[in-house]
């Protein structure tokens, strides 16, 4: 079960989120101040923190936990300025400004989850079924393995980690590459046609990396 | 200030100087002529003196011709002759000119007459202690004798006098292009500027009149400074009021929220959720209206932070309609995304207000377009502009949806592409709207 440690001074928002948290499985601790934490977070998988807290404000304890431990910390806070989200995003990896509704606090959670690989082990994706933690890739039509080139791995890995967000060639390119796309390279395309010809059922019409029109790809669950 | 170190001291030292400088030359040189010739005795005067002495000192005729041949010697090219006590001139050496054998009484008046204070120089004296056997005359050349003070005197002036004139004119030179540097070298200093756009604080070497001026300089700075510092902890201070004010009023906002998600879960009649769906919608109203109005007020007080940067904007379009893309999805749209690259990539714009700007034209379209179930990204290129057109298919913006508010919405719009040199054309039917935000090629469209 994934543990949540969630730091929120005001108890109407801070019920309201606990309780939708614990009716999605996920198991949470509240705190309404930073006095406390430290115990809880050599068990803790995820943070949300509040900025407006009595005592420390959220971003100094945001930046004490992320120095004590690297896991993902989202901002909930109803401080929109640019400013602020600027600096919660210096350390934080989300930044949510209420009033948010409770749909989008989960998905986002989703997404952190996922990226620290916190999350599902085994990935359901269509026809396949994807180890996350070795990258094991199943047809399960066939029940055999699907092995991927090095490049081809690394852009389904970025896919898999960025999943239902659409991703530009640019995004991707300098993604997994790590080098600047230049317009017009067709390098990318070239890699994601054989990527489908290994993983798609008819690579004529993917049905796991979509293409969205003049924008770009996209995996989704 | 003192005085002796002002610029104005130092000028009437000069102009002092130049006014008596002529008459200063010449007793300086005078008083230097005269300390290193003027101790020895002059020739002439010598001459005098010795010649009298030893005529006073003759005794007899004899006496003379040794006097002339002892004379020869030291001076090869002096006159001499003896006039006796009866006027006849009866010994003479070397003589230049023709003498009359016979000296009377007007002939002698008129030769001293004529050699007084003349060339050649001449001596006079009388032979013997008695001064009974006539005179004797010494005669000799000027030019052969050593020069006298005043001619050396005169000499030198004439060196002295316009060496000493270039002398002051190269001083005054001096003392103005100084003066002319100081200046220009402070102008300069004036005009340099700190990162935060502020003329910094000059060093102050002569407490001079410019000493001074680059006191008062300094001052000024100083309080731009403060008043600067004052300025920023204003704007801090405006920042963080409206910032907690939107902090406030979100919060309780955030309790409605909370407190319709839960009531939603009840078995609620149709009615009541519908009432519940109008209030989020009203929660999501308000959001954004408080957000624009946040917006607005630091636009407006241009207090909102803009950084310009080269940012390829069909890129950042591209971006964003992709984090957009679910939502217009989820609500059934046609997304038709025809982008193509501009041959300049690169605009000079801030990517955050860039952001914001397409994050309010796509939340317009939902909001008020969505009947039309369309929305259409295109890149246009002409000889005169690079366009970015969101196109929607809703009822327009003068028909459009009942809910008001956009306004706000589109006025910061308007104030973050004008602010970007950018301009913005809206056409709006009752068949859709088609916004075209454009860059001008040339600068002087733009402006």
């Amino acid at each position: 079960m994934v543990n949540i440690l969630y730091i929120e001074d005001d108890k109407e928002i801070g019920e309201w989120v606990y309780e939708s948290l614990k009716e999605h499985g996920f198991n949470i601790t509240w705190f309404q101040s930073g006095e406390g934490i430290e115990k809880q977070l050599s068990k803790t998988d995820l943070v949300i923190l509040d900025v407006m807290l009595p005592g420390l404000d959220g971003f100094s304890i945001g930046k004490r936990i992320k120095k004590a431990r690297d896991i993902p910390i989202l901002m909930l806070s109803a401080r929109t300025a640019i400013d602020d989200k600027v600096e919660g995003l210096s350390f934080a990896d989300d930044y949510l400004t209420k009033p948010f509704h409770m749909e989008e606090l989960l998905a986002r959670i989703e997404v952190l989850l996922r990226r620290y690989n916190k999350h599902e082990k085994v990935l359901q994706l269509k026809h396949l079924t994807i180890h996350m933690k070795d990258m094991l890739i199943i047809n399960n039509e066939t029940s055999e393995e699907i092995q991927l080139t090095g490049k081809q791995y690394q852009i389904f890995q970025y896919f898999l980690r960025h999943l239902n967000q659409i991703l530009t060639k640019e995004q991707l390119y300098e993604g997994v590459w790590g080098e600047p796309y230049i317009e017009g390279d067709k390098t990318l395309m070239v890699h994601i046609r054989y990527l489908r010809e290994k993983i798609e059922k008819d690579p004529a019409n993917p049905e796991i990396i979509e293409t969205i029109r003049g924008i770009g790809y996209r995996v989704r669950k | 200030m003192k005085f002796f170190k002002s610029l104005q001291a130092k000028y009437m030292l000069i102009v002092i100087t130049a006014l008596f400088f002529v008459y200063i030359l010449f007793l300086a040189t005078s008083i230097a002529v005269f300390n290193i010739n003027g101790h020895e005795e002059l020739e002439t005067a010598k001459i005098e003196r010795e010649w009298h002495r030893e005529a006073n000192a003759i005794e007899n005729p004899s006496m003379i011709t040794e006097l002339f041949e002892h004379w020869t010697n030291r001076y090869p090219d002096a006159s001499m002759f003896w006039i006796n006590e009866k006027g006849r001139l009866t010994a003479h050496h070397n003589l230049k000119e023709d003498y009359p054998p016979i000296w009377d009484a007007s002939y002698t008046a008129k030769f001293i007459k004529e050699r007084y204070d003349n060339d050649p120089f001449t001596v006079i004296a009388f032979v013997g202690e008695e001064q009974k056997h006539g005179f004797l005359v010494y005669e000799i050349p000027r030019d052969k004798l050593e020069q006298d003070y005043v001619e050396t005197n005169s000499q030198f002036l004439s060196i002295s006098v316009p060496l000493g004139i270039i002398l002051f004119i190269f001083v005054s030179y001096l003392f103005f292009r100084k003066i002319r540097k100081r200046l220009v070298n402070l102008q300069d200093a004036m005009e340099i500027r700190d990162n935060d756009g502020l003329p910094i604080a000059i060093p102050v070497k002569k407490e001079d009149e410019i000493g001074s001026l680059e006191h008062a300089f300094n001052h000024m700075v100083a309080e731009l400074r403060k008043s600067r510092k004052r300025e920023q902890e204003e704007e801090q201070l405006r920042k963080e009021l409206i910032a907690n004010l939107s902090h406030d009023i979100r919060t309780p906002l955030t309790k409605i929220r909370a407190h319709s998600y839960t009531l939603q879960k009840e078995t609620l009649s149709e009615q009541a959720q519908e009432s519940i769906k109008n209030m989020n919608e009203s929660i999501n109203k308000m959001d954004t209206l408080i957000e624009n109005l946040m917006s607005y007020t630091l636009l407006h007080a241009n207090k909102f932070e803009f950084k310009s940067e080269d940012v390829d904007v069909v890129r950042l379009l591209r971006t964003s309609i992709a984090s957009w893309y679910p939502l217009f999805e989820k609500n059934g749209f046609e997304i038709d995304v025809q982008l193509e690259q501009f041959k300049e990539k690169e605009w000079n714009i801030d990517p955050i207000w860039m952001e914001r700007i397409f994050d309010n034209l796509f939340q317009n379209v939902i909001r008020h377009a969505a009947d039309g179930k369309y929305i259409g990204l295109r890149t246009e290129s002409t000889d005169e502009y690079d366009a970015l057109i969101i196109a929607d298919r809703g009822k327009g913006m003068n028909a459009s949806s009942t809910e008001k508010g956009a306004g706000i919405g589109l006025a910061i719009v308007d104030m973050m592409i004008k602010t970007m040199n950018l301009d913005w054309k809206i056409d709006s039917t009752n068949n859709g709207t088609t916004i075209k935000i454009l860059r001008y090629k040339s600068f002087e469209k733009a402006v």
